[in-house]
């Protein structure tokens, strides 16, 4: 049986406030210390789930906005840049707790995972249902497989420098390859009343945006002139190492939330 | 009790919601008055036919016209980008077609000051409802302006909506539903692999709280000892499988689709409809606004080059149509939120023969100063005005010419 002294105040005036008192742990079994630990579990992770599901569709929001909200934001040069540079930051920082803590490999994948659940519980109920946009046109990108990626090459590598140089490349890198089949519908061209433009480019000016002119879309400004036509290569690239280097940085700062300074000091 | 009174005084605002007019505004008023009146000028627009069923379609057209009494503070288009726009509620239309002199408006322009264009949008019906309707002309750097709107109606069921058109490529798709099946596809795989990995880790509870307590007493030195070859076997089998993944996902990809193109954009070019030549000049002597009796006073020199008499017919500022019902005779208003004084305008010595240099006065005067907000024109910074006038010759064509300058507030 589980006991905890506890010489605590006492308020009773037929107790001795001097009396040794014996409490009844709300544990007294190891099968009840299994339940609960098991209860833990199944409270825990769907509470984080929604939690960072939350967080990571309003950082995404703030940070990348429209360039993922709309299938003709998705462009080469700067949607493969600014989303993952963005998005790194959860997995970072959950990757780096849930391994510190628990040495569990799948922080990147449980973000990923809750973004894409609160991304499209988002894109359907306020894009498609409440504002009337078709779901194809609105509907999230992908970047579970990059997030399980992460978390694998923590687990083989066991070293946040080499997830960073390898993980978070890769998670860059990849972020237009492994979202190829979903935009290539999109890109199939039309002529339409003799000018030339992509399906995307159509449902653009077809679905009315009050608020989104067609000029606010950042596409292929500027040039890599010396590059020829392989802008998504190079950006590919490009995004590998900006996530490399955000990696790092959230990285830290998963290690920094991971001291338990402070609850130390509360307990 | 100070609660319940709390409570009460809540229930009770509840009220105005429930009994409140409803509001369909795209920003009529919001916008300062010397904005409104000095950007863009809209005339002439229609919305054909007002009552449509989903899938048919219907023509909004007009004229608009940048002013050359354009804010300084503000982007205007000749030097910014310009998109013509339409203010709805959403996609519960889509757009076909939108051009402008003829010019298709898919891409962005820019348009000169002082200068005049014909629009005109065709749009399908797409989602049933009632609708106020706003053409829209949006100026990067500045936002959208919108010119006078009216109520158009769609009926029948969205299920019925189809929107098919051919690629380059010949194929004939629908734009509602395509590329969903990929979308579906791939979500699908991508979800299943995550849950796999999330499964792997977490198939037998309790994980958390025994690695926990385990990672406590190991110490961060041996915690690794936690990871066993099994998981790092898995660990190999998600790499390289997720990598072998991609990697097919992409080449089925371009067998799929092996004609693509990045995403379009660019700019249009269009000139601006000719001039009506210098058949009327004006000179702006004394511009007034007369706060109490919600007046606008503009003394003119007109001069008539033409060959026929001609009259003041309307005033037209911020939307707002003020009539000179003696030459316009009565104008009706479209709907109950036509922005129409039918006899908002008067005019003294109203008849410039050809040839003639008169000097004219014009009274425009109407609640619609108060109720569109356009009496706050004297909180502007620069006190300024715009304004079209339309002047008629006995025959009854009509010239255009824009009037503007500096207004003087009148207290009393």
């Amino acid at each position: 049986m589980s006991t905890e002294y506890l010489p605590g105040e006492v308020h009773d005036d037929e107790l001795d406030p001097n009396e040794i008192r014996y409490v009844e742990g709300a544990v007294r079994n190891s099968a009840e210390q299994l339940a609960a630990y098991k209860n833990i579990d199944l409270a825990t992770l769907p509470l984080l789930f929604l939690l960072f599901g939350g967080i990571s569709v309003f950082l995404f929001a703030l940070t990348v906005g429209d360039w993922d909200f709309w299938m003709d934001w998705r462009d080469r040069r700067w949607w493969p840049l600014v989303t993952p540079f963005s998005l790194i930051l959860l997995p970072s920082v959950l990757g780096t707790f849930m391994w510190l803590k628990f040495r569990l490999p799948m922080g990147a994948t449980f973000a990923t995972m809750s973004f894409l659940a609160a991304s499209w519980a988002s894109r359907y109920a306020n894009f498609h249902d409440f504002a009337g946009f078709p779901l194809n046109f609105v509907s999230p990108s992908t970047w579970v497989g990059l997030g399980v990626v992460l978390d694998a090459t923590l687990l083989i590598s066991r070293s946040f420098y080499f997830t960073g140089f390898v993980g978070a490349f890769l998670f860059g890198l990849l972020t237009y390859t492994i979202n190829w089949p979903i935009f290539a519908p999109f890109r199939i061209p039309i002529e339409y009343n003799g000018t030339m433009v992509t399906v995307a480019d159509l449902m653009g000016y077809m679905y009315i945006r009050t608020a989104i002119p067609e000029y606010v879309r950042i596409i292929e400004e500027s040039t890599l002139r010396t590059f020829g036509e392989a802008v998504t290569p190079l950006t590919a690239v490009f995004a590998g190492f900006v996530t490399i280097l955000n990696y790092y940085l959230w990285c830290w700062v998963g290690h920094k939330i991971s001291v338990s300074r402070w609850m130390n000091r509360i307990i | 009790m100070m609660y319940k009174k709390i409570i009460g005084i809540l229930l009770l605002s509840l009220t105005f919601f429930t009994f409140g007019e409803m509001a369909f505004a795209h920003g009529e008023r919001a916008q300062q008055a010397g904005l409104r009146m000095r950007t863009l000028n809209w005339w002439d627009i229609e919305v054909t036919p007002k009552k449509v069923t989903v899938n048919e379609v219907i023509t909004i057209k007009g004229k608009f016209s940048p002013s050359v009494w354009w804010p300084k503070h503000m982007a205007n288009p000749s030097e910014r980008l310009a998109y013509l726009n339409i203010g709805v509620p959403g996609p519960v239309f889509v757009r076909i077609d939108s051009r402008v002199n003829g010019v298709p408006m898919i891409r962005s322009t820019h348009f000169e000051l002082g200068k005049t264009y014909d629009f005109e949008i065709k749009l399908k019906a797409r989602t049933p409802g009632r609708y106020h309707m706003h053409p829209v002309l949006s100026v990067h750097d500045t936002g959208p302006i919108i010119g006078s709107g009216q109520w158009v109606e769609i009926t029948g069921d969205q299920k019925n909506f189809e929107n098919k058109v051919t690629t380059l490529t010949g194929e004939v798709i629908d734009l509602e539903t395509q590329g969903m099946k990929e979308i579906a596809t791939w979500h699908l795989f991508w979800v299943a692999v995550g849950l796999a990995w999330m499964f792997y880790w977490f198939r037998k509870l309790p994980v958390l709280m025994p690695r926990f307590k385990e990672v406590e007493r190991l110490g961060p030195l041996h915690a690794n000892d936690m990871i066993s070859m099994k998981d790092m076997v898995v660990g190999v089998v998600f790499f390289g499988g997720i990598l072998i993944a991609i990697a097919a996902s992409y080449v089925w990809t371009q067998n799929q689709y092996p004609v693509t193109t990045p995403l379009q954009t660019g700019e249009v070019e269009v000139a601006p409809l000719p001039g009506q030549g210098d058949v009327v000049q004006i000179k702006m002597l004394d511009a007034r606004y007369r706060l109490p009796g919600r007046s606008f006073k503009v003394d003119l020199e007109v001069t008539n080059n033409g060959d026929s008499p001609i009259r003041l017919g309307e005033f037209l500022t911020a939307n707002i149509r003020f009539v000179n019902r003696d030459v316009m005779g009565d104008v009706q208003p479209i709907d109950e939120q036509d922005l129409i004084a039918k006899e908002g305008l008067v005019v003294d010595d109203n008849l410039i023969q050809p040839g003639e240099m008169r000097k004219i006065t014009l009274r425009a005067e109407d609640a619609l100063w108060e109720t569109m907000r356009l009496t706050s024109l004297v909180y502007d910074p620069d006190s300024r005005f715009a304004a079209m006038l339309f002047f008629f010759d006995g025959e009854g064509k009509r010239y255009h010419i824009e009037v503007g300058g500096q207004m003087m507030p009148t207290f009393s």
